[in-house]
Parts: structure tokens; sequence; C-alpha cells
């Protein structure tokens, strides 16, 4: 299939939605499934014009809903086609009830997002709360910080959730607009090392009229846990596999990401930002600055959520005084009685030997952007902790407080 | 970009010369896709369609089962009544499930990635997924023309949560969320939503039509013109319930015939090439509602005014089929010329207990 045959190595300058659909069509995906919500819209715009264009192969389909585009991916990827599909905000929400089904049949499914804050009041802004509401629904989960890792993250997570020891559906994030709108170079790959790196998907047991099964049948409740049991355990031994493929996507293409956890310049840092996303681009900047200053602060961005690097996140964490989670997420009665990534990381860190002090940041919400003044408020605010051997609460919200 | 042509099957039509005659054709296809065995009711009218459906379509097949009788009582973990590929999918996603297959298909074919006819893609949906909750997802398939074929297997009801109205329960029937009471005594006040002609309407391009159990060779050779229909079809198709309509279980055929005898489920094909309904089917003989209404426990508590009263809506379907009313039907719709139903003040008594 003349698809992507002709395509060398080359460098563009497109914006996260555009790296993202630039993806699916190197991985020469077979169904996608489009509903119109912004902003992750803009990947399915560029998809639309590239089958149109003849440079893509495949079923392109405007869904009545996102609860359908889910639906319509989960019947496609049963049959054994590679299927795309993709939301923001309520959208993703719309769709809650194919999330278990889809991971319990174990179907590779892959669904971009760009996220957008839920309702009240349709804001159009960046809030993570979207796709982490989902998060343990079974699905492979990380956020990209700009296109290019948005690209390669697309990549990396078809060839993760297509291997036969994990075959989980793959949600691949993106800030709404800090990434997704935002143009920069991207390096498009030859598509011959995309030949190299991605096999074609091939499920073990499809919907096949010579090899009749039957997917989903009803279950006694003594049934439900080994199943429940095997899915735990696929989330698990996904771990292996994403190292590996992290590995060899480094070898093909010269990019070379650490699966789990970035650090920057945590060496020497008593302080850091524990954080995932687009912000942590200005938090890098921020970090120079006050490095600059003698500060001592560090980065630690999260680059998977699910499976959750419990062991990493508790050894890196483990090495400074005080962690500053910016949740740039809503958990509302949540133990932090802030965001959701407060919980999961002082869970890791309960069994630590070294635990540091840990607080919450609300910042970014509603999309707003995370200023640097506000990255120098934040660490103020770790620094005090480490003065006093103690926080001053458990949750602050940035730009409420003096 | 070079691609592989899609080959279709087409399925031959079966002599059937006294289409609405009450006689069986013995010469059906040996193929038994749907097996026994499963854990459906005795009698369940869905099963007996789901056989005849199967067996027409034959084994280059694959269904889908959104939640329903036919995804909960057929298939059990390690044991399935299904010798083709079936999958259950969430009640909702009826139609947009069997797009992604269709879709699926279209696509590997085409890319060379699945070697083979294009199989027959049919959606086996109950009334409460496609008259209600999948409504959206199933127009949707059909909008778009996705070579398969929806199937509503029609039992009036959401029959495997324990009987509730579904928007097919028709006026005057009794389900667990339409009771009759001293307040509410024909127990369900509204009239069916006319699914299958809100698909025609809305889905020109669709082949769509109504069947009944009571009409095995109609019906299969409706799923057969659905499937060799290149593009999206869509069938409406009555199936007694034994469990919510509370009849003798050997009936399920006699009412699927005295359904459309009595006028309350008229049958017939939209044409999409001609953009035309025909309404030729003529069932043997034409017969007052009553005899439909007096073989089940849930019209039980009917009222003359309320027999009278769906009499009405009967007529008024034979009249769009073009029929001329004799007069006794005519009468019939006067309550004066009618009488309770002979259990009726017992089943008032049963509800006020409740």
């Amino acid at each position: 299939m003349a698809t992507v045959t002709a395509a060398k190595k080359r460098t563009v300058r497109i914006n996260g939605c555009v790296a993202s659909a630039q993806a699916a069509k190197y991985a020469d995906v077979d169904v996608i499934a489009a509903y119109p919500i912004r902003p992750y819209t803009a990947t399915m715009m560029a998809l639309a014009q590239m089958v149109a264009n003849g440079e893509l192969d495949a079923e392109y389909i405007v869904a009545d809903s996102e609860h359908s585009q889910l639906s319509i991916a989960h019947g496609a990827s049963s049959s054994g086609a590679r299927v795309f599909t993709g939301s923001s905000g309520v959208g993703v929400q719309f769709a809650y009830e194919l999330y278990s089904p889809i991971s319990g049949s174990r179907m590779p499914v892959q669904m971009m997002i760009a996220d957008r804050t839920l309702d009240p009041p349709g804001d159009f802004g960046s809030e993570h709360t979207d796709a982490l509401s989902t998060r343990d629904m079974g699905w492979l989960m990380g956020w990209a910080c700009d296109a290019q890792e948005a690209f390669d993250n697309h990549l990396m997570a078809f060839r993760i959730g297509e291997d036969r020891r994990v075959l989980l559906p793959q949600m691949v994030c993106q800030d709404g607009f800090f990434v997704s709108h935002i143009t920069s170079d991207v390096e498009l790959p030859d598509s011959g090392q995309v030949k190299e790196f991605l096999p074609p998907y091939k499920h073990p047991y499809p919907l096949d009229p010579r090899h009749p099964v039957s997917h989903g049948p009803q279950i006694m409740p003594e049934q439900g846990p080994p199943l429940q049991l095997e899915r735990a355990r696929a989330m698990e031994d996904s771990m292996a596999v994403i190292e590996e493929v992290h590995d060899e996507f480094a070898k093909i293409f010269g990019r070379r990401y650490d699966p789990w956890v970035e650090e920057f310049m945590t060496d020497g840092a008593d302080v850091v930002f524990f954080m995932q996303g687009g912000h942590a681009v200005t938090a890098r900047f921020a970090i120079q600055h006050m490095r600059e200053k003698g500060l001592k602060v560090g980065l630690v961005r999260l680059r998977t959520i699910r499976p959750y690097p419990t062991d990493r996140v508790k050894d890196v964490l483990s090495k400074f005084k005080v962690v500053g989670v910016i949740e740039t997420n809503m958990g509302l009665g949540s133990p932090s009685s802030g965001g959701v990534l407060y919980a999961d990381a002082c869970a890791a860190l309960y069994e630590s030997d070294k635990r540091p002090l840990v607080v919450s940041f609300m910042a970014g919400m509603g999309g707003e952007a995370i200023v640097l003044k506000e990255f120098y408020w934040m660490t103020e605010k770790m620094l005090e902790a480490q003065k006093r051997g103690k926080i001053e609460k458990r949750t602050h919200w940035v730009g409420f407080e003096e | 970009m070079a691609t592989i042509e899609v080959q279709r099957q087409l399925l031959p039509i079966l002599d059937n010369p006294n289409q609405g005659a009450r006689f069986y054709n013995p010469e059906l296809p040996s193929s038994e896709p749907f097996v026994p065995g499963h854990r459906t009711c005795a009698g369940c009218g869905p099963s007996i369609q789901y056989r005849m459906t199967s067996k027409a379509a034959g084994d280059n097949t694959i269904l889908v089962g959104p939640t329903g009788c036919m995804y909960v009582a057929n298939s059990s973990y390690l044991c399935t009544p299904y010798n083709v590929p079936w999958a259950h999918t969430q009640i909702g996603s009826a139609g947009s499930f069997t797009a992604g297959v269709a879709a699926a298909y279209e696509a590997m074919i085409r890319k060379g990635k699945w070697k083979g006819a294009y199989p027959n893609i049919i959606c086996e949906a109950g009334d409460g997924s496609a008259s209600d909750i999948g409504l959206a997802s199933i127009s949707g398939a059909l909008y778009r023309n996705h070579d398969c074929l929806i199937i509503c297997y029609d039992n009036e009801q959401y029959a495997n949560t324990g009987i509730q109205a579904s928007s097919r329960t028709p006026y005057g029937g009794m389900t667990t969320f339409s009771p009759p009471g001293p307040e509410v005594p024909e127990g369900k006040k509204l009239f069916p939503k006319d699914l299958a002609r809100m698909m025609a309407a809305g889905h020109p391009h669709c082949y769509v039509a109504t069947a009944s159990v009571g009409y095995p060779i109609d019906l299969m050779n409706k799923v057969r013109k659905g499937l060799n229909h290149k593009g999206a079809a869509y069938l409406m198709i009555y199936t007694p319930c034994q469990k919510g309509f509370v009849y003798e279980t050997p009936r399920s055929i006699d009412l699927g015939r005295l359904v459309v005898e009595c006028g309350l489920y008229p049958i017939w094909e939209w044409n999409p090439e001609k953009r035309a309904f025909d309404y030729s089917f003529r069932p043997q003989s034409m017969r007052p509602v009553s005899e439909y209404l007096k073989l089940q426990g849930r019209f039980g508590h009917l009222h003359a005014e309320h027999i009278a009263t769906l009499q009405k809506f009967a007529n008024e379907q034979w009249r769009m089929m073009g029929v001329e009313l004799p007069e006794p039907l005519l009468q019939a719709a006067d309550a004066k010329n009618l009488v309770n139903m002979a259990s009726a003040a017992e089943a008032t008594a049963v509800a006020e207990t409740v």
C-alpha cells in the first residue's frame, strides 16, 4: 500500500495536533473515528485532509458522538484493524462507558487527548481532569510536553499497546493549546524507520469468520476476578515492554526518553516540582533562572502515569527535601483537597525510608498559563517548608494567596 | 493508491409464493450459525428470530450483540451458541460498534490485510437499544451507509432487566414501569415510537423492512435482501416475549401471525431504489385486536375503552397500508360494542394490593 512509502526524514514546523495526525499517518491506521470538540479537533482536520489527498488509506468516520467514536474504535479494533481516535474535555467523558470494555476485551485502540477543562462553565483551556478521570480504566496513559514528544509517544504507544504481552488501549495526552496549538520543529522520520519500528497490527483473536470467536460473553460472578486479575497483570507486565520499546525507539530514531520521569536540573536540588505535560517547558526556564540565583530547585516530570512507576517515583523523589506537585487537574474532596496527582505521589513515597515533605499546587487551572513568577512563588513556598521542616498546608491555590 | 476491490456476497432469495399464508417452506438452508443449548426462555421470540436470521445469512457472517436478552441469555463465559464470530457491545453502541466492524473490513480488504469476500455484518439490537439508548448510534450507521444489516428484535420492552417499558411498548401494555392502577387503568399511556418508519424516512438510501417470526420465509428473505443491499439495511422484527407478554409458550408463532392479522404490526418494505413503501404484504385473514390481546396477560387489565383505542390504532395502520376496512373492524373501534377483558376486575384488584 502506497501510504507513506515515499517519505524521507525531514523537519517540519507543526503544532501538537498535526504532529499527532502525522503519527497516525506514519502508523498507517486503518480506521479513524472523529467527532468535533476543541482543541483536539485539529488532529482530525489534518487526518481528513490526508485521506482526501490520498496520502493515507483509511476509513475516516465522522461519528455521531464520542460514545460512538469509541464504540466504532472498539468494533474496528476487535475486527483486526489499527484504530485511531481522540477527544477533549467533556467529550472524553461522554465516551466514558467504553473505556473499561475496550481495555477489558484487550483491544489496543489508540486515543489522542488534547486536554480541555470540564464543564462548568465551558472553558476552552487545558486542565488534565478529562483524561485523568479515566486513569483507572485499564488504559496506558502519559503526557507529552511538546509536539515532537507527542509524535514520538504516539508511535511508541502503538508498539507497546499492540504487543502480545500487553494488548491494552492507550491514551496519548498533550495539553490543549500549550502543546496542541503551538508550533515547533518536529522531525518526521523516514517511513522505513517506522516500518522497522512498528510491525503491522495483528490481534490474536479478531472477529474473523474463518476462526469464529465470541468476544465479551456474560460471566458469572466467580468468573469475574480471574479476568480482572489478567487485566491487572497486563498493566503490570506492560512496564517491561514500555522500557524495551523506549530503548528500541532510541536506537532507530535517535531520540532517547526515560519512559517514566524526566529529571531536569535535579543534581544537588533540595526542592523539586513534580508535574506532567506542557507547563514543564516553562518550569525548565524558571528553574534555570532560579538556579542562576543559587536556589536549589529542580524538576521531575512524570511521563507515564498508567502504569504508575511507583518504585521509580519513590526512588527519585526520595532524593529531595520537598516535593511540590503541580496538579493542573481537579480532585474535589481528594486527600489533599486539590488534585489527584498528590495521592499517587504520596502512595509511592510511603514505603520510602527518606520521605520528603509533599505539597500540592493548584496551578494552570482553567487553562491559564503558569507564568514564571508563579513558579518563583511556588519555589518560595517549598523553600519555606524546607526551612520550617513542615508544610504550611497540603494544597495551595496558586494566585489566590499572598 | 493501489487498492484491492472489495468482493461482496449475493444470497439467493427463497421461493415464497404465499407470503402471508400460515405454512412453512421446508427448503431452509442447513447451516446453523446459532446453535441450541443457550439459556433463553421456552418459546423465546427473539431467539427464534435469531436462528432464522443467522440461517439466512450463512457462515461468512459476523454478529454484533448489544446488551439485551440476546446477549445475556445467549452467551455465558466458556459457553457460546454462536458458530460465527460474535461480539458483545454496550447497549448504546449497536450502530457504532457495527460501523467499526464494517469499516475495519472495508479497509482491511482494500489494503490487502484480509483476504476473502466481505462478510455479512449483522447487529442484533433489542428494541430498548434500537428505539431508545442506541437510536443515535444506529441512525449514524444508517446515515453513513456502512455495508451492514441492523436488526431490531422487537419484543416491545426491556425484557432482560425484568420487563420495563421501552418506546416500543404498545399502548395498554403492562410492564413493571407501566403498571395499571386506579389512576392509570390502561397501564402504558403512550403509543409506540414508529421506529422502522423513522429509519426509512430519515435514511431513504437504506433498505428498511418490518417482519415477524410468524412469517419465517418472509423474514429470512428480508434478511437476505438487507444483506444483498450494498450499504446499510434495517429490519424491525416482531419477536414475542413469553415472560413479558405472559402467554402459553407454544403460541409464539401464533402471536407472530395474529399481531399482523390484527393490524397492530404492519409488514412492509421500503424500496431504496424506487424511494417508495411496498405495502403489498397481506396476511391470510383480518381480525379484531381483541383476538390478539386476549391471549396475553400484559393486556389482561384492559377495559372496553382501551381495547377500542387499540382497534382505532390498528384501523389507522390498515388504512395506511391501503386496505379497505370491513364493517366489523370499524364497529370494534367503538367501546359500546366491546366488553372489558375477562380478567380486568381481577387485574385491578391485584394492582391495588401492590
